[in-house]
């Protein structure tokens, strides 16, 4: 029988992206808040968002004040998140060759600064993750690629990625499970935000029809019936004469909002070394009205997971009205409460997060 | 998206012809010249030249012909760029209607129909200042 787990609790700085791009807080401040407000004491931060000069000019300089700032204030770096920008170019896609090294600047940041793991993303293929297991056993880097809506975990390029992880059995290659992939409803904090820009009820009602829609059928198991849901969002805005807001629609319904089913995860949960919390507000009850964070950190805790979530609030690209910090503070609230009612706890001690997350990288997938 | 923080307030400016506006990512994450396609700006209702438009970034300018290629720079979301090109404005009293419309590649997001592309724009009403 697998132990229950205990994930530890955590932050990417992605959640406040409103504010720091405001230069509300510069880096090192907004570490210093996130540490003072106790949303650690996992620490999440996206290269090219939160670094200057992000690969090819992180100097020791900086990555010795980095340290020394998360030392200080006692957080455990846990992911930095890397891009993979396939089209950089706008002759051709990169190369294999170029796409390694491309990654190779990046993955080797995350060991200066002392990130275990990079998150990777979709765009790597099993090939190409095959050719960067010599470049994670170089730095002691665990790749841990994103799965994100609209993919899920028994999409067939998911599978196709676990099959070769299987294959070639390292702890350094997994996954980083994005709850966005399994949404249960279209979430009303984006609504309210199209109902401020003028949507009528009637076409909100059509849009969250045409999402429930979806998560009635099922989640796309292929890039064809992606494509077909894509374009459905936009030719409902046409319809309703706000084709203004098509690409807002089918962007946001199919690649944030996904339909899977919680129990997808299962396809692959012995490769998920990292988790993105995501979710999108939380309601007057204090709940997560769209994203079942109760039961996702149940699956977790039973299935032995003891990585770190990261509390990823996706709700500022429109929500403009409320507090990020206060949203944080109030999901990472029903992440606790679940974990103790699954009969575990989530760390909250950096102490403890150090030692449980260094055990749960080392360890043998098949363990 | 935060198109809404495109253009900088107060940053208008021009001097014999040229008119400048400072702008902002709407974007969480940094691009590369590469990835900025091209850019409009407008002022009253009149567009700059399509061929006098200018980006500069990191203390560098750049013809968008130039950007094409450019994957050494990079916009930092904290910092702003320039967007300048050949437009008269006159009046220095009068509030004036900036627009300033987007095309940004995003490089990590290939769909079935090529790379994704997104197109942005923001309008504010400023003063302009004579450089």
């Amino acid at each position: 029988m697998t132990s229950l787990g205990t994930p530890i609790q955590g932050v990417t700085l992605y959640s406040f992206t409103r504010a720091f791009h405001a230069r509300q807080y510069d880096l090192d401040g907004l570490i210093r808040k996130v540490a003072a407000e106790g949303f650690g004491p996992g620490l999440e931060v996206i290269g090219f968002s939160s670094l200057r000069g992000f690969p090819d000019r992180i100097d020791d300089n900086f990555v010795g004040q980095f340290r020394d700032l998360v030392a200080e204030v006692d957080l455990v770096p846990t992911s930095l998140a890397v891009n993979v920008d396939t089209g950089i170019r706008r002759d051709r896609l990169m190369n294999h060759d170029e796409l390694v090294e491309y990654m190779r600047k990046q993955i080797e940041v995350a060991a200066r600064l002392g990130f275990p793991i990079a998150r990777v993303q979709i765009s790597l293929t099993p090939d190409a993750m095959e050719s960067l297991l010599p470049v994670a056993e170089k730095y002691g880097v665990t790749l841990a690629l994103e799965v994100h809506a609209d993919q899920h975990g028994a999409h067939e390029r998911v599978l196709a990625l676990r099959d070769r992880y299987e294959k070639l059995d390292s702890p350094l290659l997994g996954f980083t499970a994005d709850w966005g992939a399994t949404v249960t409803g279209f979430a009303p904090s984006l609504l309210e935000a199209y109902r401020r820009r003028g949507a009528s009820e009637d076409l909100l009602r059509q849009v969250v029809e045409l999402w429930d829609g979806f998560y009635a059928e099922g989640p796309p198991n292929t890039q064809k019936v992606h494509g077909e849901r894509f374009g459905a969002f936009i030719g409902l805005a046409a319809r309703n004469r706000r084709p203004d807001l098509g690409i807002d629609f089918a962007i946001n319904g199919t690649g944030l909002f996904g339909p899977a089913p919680l129990d997808t995860w299962l396809e692959i949960m012995p490769w998920v070394r990292h988790v993105h919390g995501k979710f999108f507000g939380i309601d007057e009850n204090g709940e997560e009205p769209s994203v079942p964070v109760r039961g996702l950190v149940r699956q977790l805790v039973e299935n032995g997971y003891s990585g770190a979530i990261s509390s990823e609030y996706e709700g500022w690209h429109w929500n403009n009205w409320q507090d990020p910090f206060e949203i944080i503070r109030g999901e990472q609230a029903v992440q606790r409460s679940a974990a103790a009612n699954a009969g575990s706890a989530m760390i909250t001690d950096a102490t403890d997060a150090r030692r449980i997350l260094s055990s749960h990288l080392a360890q043998p997938v098949r363990g | 998206m935060i198109a809404d923080r495109i253009i900088e307030q107060g940053t208008l400016t021009t001097q014999d012809g040229r008119t400048a506006v400072e702008v902002r990512i709407p974007w969480y994450r940094a691009l590369p010249g590469s990835c900025i396609a091209g850019a409009a700006l407008t002022v009253d209702g009149v567009a700059a030249p399509e061929d006098s438009l200018r980006w500069t970034m990191n203390n560098r300018t750049f013809s968008f012909e130039e950007l094409v290629d450019e994957t050494g720079e990079w916009w930092f979301p904290l910092d702003s760029a320039v967007l300048s090109g050949d437009l008269p404005v006159h009046d220095g009293q009068a509030e004036h209607e900036v627009r300033v419309d987007l095309k940004l590649y995003i490089p990590y997001i290939i769909t079935d129909h090529g790379v994704l592309h997104i197109e942005e724009h923001d309008t504010k009403t400023m003063k302009v200042a004579q450089r």
